[in-house]
């Protein structure tokens, strides 16, 4: 047991679905913006699947015609037939690639901004209950088997059945009674080839499971690598992982050993056929039935007629996962946001900063509630501070007022307008937020500052970072304001970031500020100046701070105790501080 | 990008792989051989068949021949031969069934089953023992890629390129040389454009390489964009940028699809000309093959053979794009994980080391620790007694956590040598070293795994008595009753949430499963709020019991409780004595207490 450095529980989405008529239509309905391209692309498939028996009808009728009879002339005649033919059919590919291609990006194109946009327009709890993972495979490796399924399966699948077509009508032409047999052959091949196929799709199923079991594992172990060192584990996890491996490995040697069968196979079913055409076709060419053309004509034909029973098999296989890609994009497509701003919502026009909660209640799931019926009135400019345990229901304060989330029951009315009848966006613009992470993004420090503001110039952000007073340690970064950072904010202290933060919500001057304090601690000096910076920040907007701070606290005009989603204390610090109160006893608890 | 010198280098140790493995790799080409051979000689068959009845059908008809000489007894029929050639054809084909997937297999074996776990489990390994500043410097999901995907592309060097030239070369080999014997001058005419293939193909994949490259950027640009923009969706509802950041991805969308647009145009290119080329090697076949036939010099069968092995030859040939595709990646790949595999052990176990039971007692002697160019900890003298309990404190920067990390050798200082019990810690055998000093880090990395098997990382043969009783230890063993299947309860993204106090006591619990005789921590309360520190200071006043202990931190509690406490400052240790006495007297230590805790402990009180 303790040997495994993981235990992997994989939520396994369907690999495959069934072809659904409905899900293709609803696809076929992305073309229709590039109908162009589409309708000629569907033309040069047609004539794709025409050119392919056709030149190997020529290189036969070449072959059995003038050549065996030895006319010279006739040969040179048909050679240029064939090259004409040939280079007809080499354009015609051409344009057939390129379009399907493009057609395929084309739709795979609108399909992510339709996804992004969709994403974007879900309130804030959608993302809560959401894994980012299966967000990003949807728009990765779902859309890349959608592109597949445009392109390969719809085009590609198109000229090999075309062909097949094609290259049978010829035959039954040529000789029906010998085409006979090749058709007897077909369902043995297609027997073959779904049995086949399923034996490999299982094995790739189970090693493609095990993978992300190793995935897991390796992931991990790069994250814990501190832990492991510190604890002397490497050389069990070594042992450990090559054990794993090796599993892996053999799991991958299995389906690599059925994909190894599957062709050879096929061919043999082919030699089969020739070896059938030499003797039947030699009886009755020898008896006369039939003529030698016809032999050559069926020794070309056939190679081009069961060469495409593998690659529609395949294809089919293709279509299956394509499907199941394209569901659950659609899924995703199609999950309607757990609210909205009601219809005639209007905009909320500029506020002064009055907050008032009616015997607002509010639960994330409405059957439980984690706020009851609070009262409050919050005059423009005035700093509240939230105190209380994990749990309590300070963050959700700050999610209702700035409309992350409608109230359950009772309502919150800013400057005397109901939160319920206006716009999240137009609420959200006069709105500054500075969470608890210090939540940066990839890119430079001026850029996070502008999200603010987006069209804020250079000058009004160091004016932002200078009302601050913080416009010194920024430049006093390695680049100052063109610092580049990573991942998530990645190369800043903590402190650091939230003074970023802090310039961000300042430049966006909003008349509403929530802020839920980080609880890390800081160094001395940096704790000083990010105080000092906050009390700016503070003037003049009201504010909601989930504090952890007794400066916060000490500063606030005024302050509530949460509990169990109910406000037990309110007053300001000296208030609450001058008798034997539940705030008194939760700074005692916490041991300041 | 590597540069060609260093690609020169990479291949040679490529080479130096496969060559540990020519045994299992000559047995693919003899069997790559063999399958060529069979299929000329099915080629042939068919063809002398082809003749064998045109010869009965007319007269005039040139006699068939054989290949190889290999010709049936005399005095059989044109039937007779025919059948005969038709079951000869499906022996053929039965065996180079056989053959086929044999080879399959054994490219699947060594591919699989040997080489990748092979060069995986050693870059896993070897990763095991890097040392935290190669872990400071490298991003994980790089790292993750050198054990996934980097390994994969290496080991395509030897199927994907190294086996695959070789097959083309042979086909060529095989069938070029059958063909030759069968007629020079048709042979040379009809393969004249294969250079030209060749050429085209290797133009191509270069060419389209730069296009690749910049797809692949701006795709993982968009993708980065939206997991960003997912992951801080409260930043840009909460300053209502959706517009802004919207508007962003969906340009770098349109970037992508513009960026395939050139791809597309060069792969159809490709593709048709390719297409065109085959198509005129049958022309030339059917133009100059059509005279000779006329003229008596070629049989229509052997014509016939031609056209099938000029099929497979231009198929073979074609492969040549992905040949060159797969080496250009094979060597990133590869060299990258060579990378991993020479970086130097920064701290490795000594080869004789000292083997005695640990009691606690810790001595640094003038050690000074630099990273880069910058001091952390300098010129540094301290005794510790064993079982006493010494708390650290001071700013960030301050090298507290630098002067934890010498003890259980996470670095080596560059001056000085720290002491365990009076020997040089650099003695000591690392694993027992490291399980002897168990350290509690700002926030604990818990695995996907049980909560048992979590406390049981470092002993995994632990029993279940030990486990509980390090868990109460780390007074934990309460919540984790409580959780929904207690010690078996599974960890993780999917699995049970832990607070962040029940995570801290999950890793001290993870700490002391060995009983360790030194017990660092660092800062292990920094990421809590004071509700959940409180949980954490009860469990330490447990776990520091009859254990040297060093602790980093803020928090006056754990300060208070110390037998002594460090105050650092650039590397040094400035002052030091019990919490009271340092807040009786004058320093940086009353200094930083008055401005942030007066407020709450004069209210408080």
């Amino acid at each position: 047991m303790a040997l495994s450095i993981t235990r992997t529980v994989t939520l396994r989405e369907d690999d495959h679905r069934p072809l659904s008529l409905a899900t293709l239509r609803r696809l076929y309905a992305y073309t229709r913006p590039h109908a162009r391209t589409r309708n000629i692309l569907i033309a040069l498939v047609l004539l794709r699947a025409m050119h392919l028996p056709m030149l190997s009808w020529a290189a036969a009728a070449v072959i059995s015609g003038p050549i065996a009879a030895r006319d010279i002339d006739g040969v040179y005649q048909g050679t240029l037939g064939f090259v004409a033919l040939a280079l007809w059919a080499a354009v015609t590919f051409y344009y057939r690639a390129r379009n399907a291609h493009e057609l395929g990006e084309a739709v795979i194109h609108d399909m992510r901004a339709d996804i992004m946009r969709h994403v974007f327009a879900m309130p804030i709890g959608f993302f809560q209950r959401q894994r980012v993972g299966s967000l990003i495979s949807r728009l990765t490796s779902d859309l890349e088997a959608v592109r597949v399924g445009v392109k390969d399966v719809a085009f590609v699948g198109t000229v090999q059945l075309g062909t097949m077509l094609g290259s049978a009508v010829l035959m039954a032409l040529y000789d029906l009674r010998l085409f006979l047999v090749v058709v007897a052959l077909v369902p043995v091949l297609t027997w073959l080839v779904r049995r086949a196929q399923g034996a490999l799709l299982a094995a790739h199923r189970a090693s493609h499971e095990s993978y992300s079991r190793v995935a897991a594992t390796v992931a991990e172990s790069i994250a814990g690598n501190r832990v492991t060192q510190s604890l002397g584990r490497g050389a069990v996890n070594s042992e450990a992982f090559a054990e794993q491996i090796e599993l892996h490995g053999a799991l991958n040697v299995n389906s690599a050993r059925r994909a190894a069968v599957l062709l050879p196979t096929l061919e043999l079913n082919g030699q089969i056929f020739l070896a059938t055409l030499v003797a039947l076709g030699g009886y009755r060419a020898l008896h006369a039935d039939i003529e030698f053309a016809v032999l050559v004509q069926f020794f070309f034909l056939t190679a081009l007629f069961f060469n495409a029973i593998p690659i529609l098999g395949t294809q089919y296989n293709q279509a299956l996962t394509a499907m199941s890609g394209v569901e659950r994009v659609f899924d995703l497509l199609d999950k309607q946001p757990p609210w909205r701003d009601a219809a005639d919502a209007r905009e909320i026009g500029a506020i002064a900063g009055h907050v008032r909660f009616e015997s607002l209640s509010f639960g994330y799931d409405p059957k439980r509630l984690v706020l009851h019926g609070l009262d409050l009135d919050v005059l423009p400019g005035q700093t509240v501070a939230l105190v209380g345990h994990t749990g309590s229901g300070k963050s959700s304060v700050l999610n209702l007022v700035s409309k992350f989330y409608p109230a359950t029951s009772g309502r919150i009315l800013i400057d005397g307008i109901d939160l319920a009848s206006v716009r999240a966006d137009s609420l959200r613009r006069q709105v500054g937020i500075v969470t608890q992470s210090n939540f940066l993004f990839g890119g430079t420090v001026l850029d996070n500052v502008r999200i603010g503001r987006p069209d804020a110039s250079e000058a009004d952000i160091l004016e932002a970072a200078r009302k601050l007073d913080v416009l010194d340690l920024i430049e006093a970064l390695p680049r100052g304001w063109r610092t580049q950072l990573g991942e998530r904010g990645l190369g800043l202290s903590l402190g650091q970031r939230q003074i970023v933060c802090f310039t961000r919500a300042m430049l966006a001057d909003p008349r509403l500020l929530l802020l839920d304090e980080a609880t890390s601690a800081v160094d001395v000096e940096t704790e000083r100046r990010l105080q000092r910076a906050l009390a700016h920040l503070l003037a003049g907007r009201t504010s909601f701070i989930v504090a952890h701070r007794l400066s916060t606290v000490r500063h606030a005009d005024l302050l509530l105790v949460m509990e169990d989603g109910r406000i037990v204390e309110r007053g300001t610090h000296d208030e609450l501080t001058s008798y034997d109160s539940r705030f008194l006893e939760l700074l005692n608890s916490e041991g300041h | 990008m590597t540069t060609s010198a260093g690609n020169g280098r990479v291949l040679g140790r490529l080479l130096g792989i496969a060559w540990e493995h020519r045994a299992r790799c000559a047995l693919i080409l003899i069997v790559q051989v063999l399958l060529f051979g069979l299929s000329v000689l099915g080629f042939g068959w068919t063809g002398v068949a082809m003749d064998v009845i045109r010869g009965a059908l007319d007269a005039a008809a040139p006699a068939p021949r054989w290949p190889w000489g290999i010709a049936p007894p005399g005095g059989l029929s044109a039937l007779q031969t025919v059948c005969g050639i038709a079951g000869a054809i499906i022996v053929l084909a039965l065996a180079r069934t056989g053959l086929s997937v044999a080879s399959g297999f054994l490219i699947g074996d060594l591919v699989h089953g040997e080489l990748v776990p092979k060069i995986r489990a050693r870059v896993y390994e070897k990763l095991q023992d890097l040392s935290f500043r190669f872990y400071d410097k490298n991003d994980s999901g790089a790292l993750f890629n050198r054990v996934t995907s980097d390994v994969q592309h290496l080991r395509s060097f030897i199927d994907g390129v190294l086996i695959q030239s070789l097959v083309v070369l042979l086909a060529l080999l095989v069938y070029g040389s059958y063909m030759l014997a069968l007629h020079p001058g048709l042979t040379a005419a009809c393969l004249a454009s294969t250079p030209v293939l060749a050429l085209i193909t290797v133009r191509y994949s270069r060419g389209v390489l730069p296009a690749h490259a910049q797809m692949r950027d701006r795709f993982d640009h968009l993708v980065l964009g939206f997991s960003e923009s997912v992951h801080g969706v409260q930043v840009v509802k909460g300053f209502a940028a959706e517009r802004t950041f919207l508007g962003d991805l969906l340009q770098r969308n349109g970037d992508v699809r513009d960026s395939q647009r050139s791809i597309f145009n060069q792969l159809s290119r490709y593709i048709a000309s390719v297409d065109l080329l085959v198509q005129l090697n049958v022309a030339v076949l059917l133009l100059y093959g059509g005279l000779l036939v006329a003229r008596g010099t070629l049989t229509v069968g052997q014509l016939m053979v031609f056209a099938g092995m000029l099929a497979q030859l231009t198929m073979h040939v074609t492969t040549m794009a992905t040949i060159v595709n797969t080496l250009q990646e094979s060597l990133i790949g590869a060299s990258r994980v060579f990378e991993v595999l020479d970086t130097a052990i920064e701290v490795e176990s000594p080869a004789h080391p000292v083997d005695v039971p640990l009691v606690g007692q810790i001595r640094f002697e003038r050690v000074s620790f630099r990273y880069g160019d910058q001091d952390a900890v300098h010129e540094l003298d301290l005794e510790l007694r064993a079982g006493e309990r010494v708390a650290l404190f001071g700013t960030a920067g301050a090298g507290k956590s630098t002067l934890l990390s010498l003890i259980p050798r996470y670095y080596d200082p560059q001056q000085g040598r720290v002491l365990i019990d009076g020997i040089d810690v650099r003695q000591l055998e690392l694993a027992k070293l490291r399980q002897g000093t168990a350290f509690v880090f700002q926030e604990s990395f818990l695995f996907s795994n049980t909560v048992a098997a979590n406390i049981a990382f470092s002993a995994p043969d632990a029993t279940e008595a030990q486990i509980e009783r390090a868990a109460r230890l780390a007074c934990a063993h309460e919540f984790i009753e409580g959780l929904p299947e207690g010690y078996q309860t599974l960890l993780g993204e999917l699995a049970t949430n832990l607070s962040g106090g029940q995570r801290q006591r999950l890793a001290l619990a993870r700490a002391l499963v060995r009983d360790p005789r030194i017990l660092l921590l660092d800062d292990p309360t920094s990421a809590l709020d004071a509700e959940t520190s409180r949980e954490v200071f009860r469990a330490l006043d447990s776990a520091c019991h009859g254990r040297t202990t060093v602790i980093a931190t803020h928090r006056p509690q754990l300060l208070a409780r110390a037998d002594r406490v460090l105050v650092m400052e650039r590397g040094r240790i400035v002052q030091q004595g019990t919490h009271d006495e340092l807040l009786a007297r004058d320093g940086l230590y009353r200094r930083v207490h008055l401005d942030e805790l007066s407020g709450w402990a004069e209210k408080a009180s």
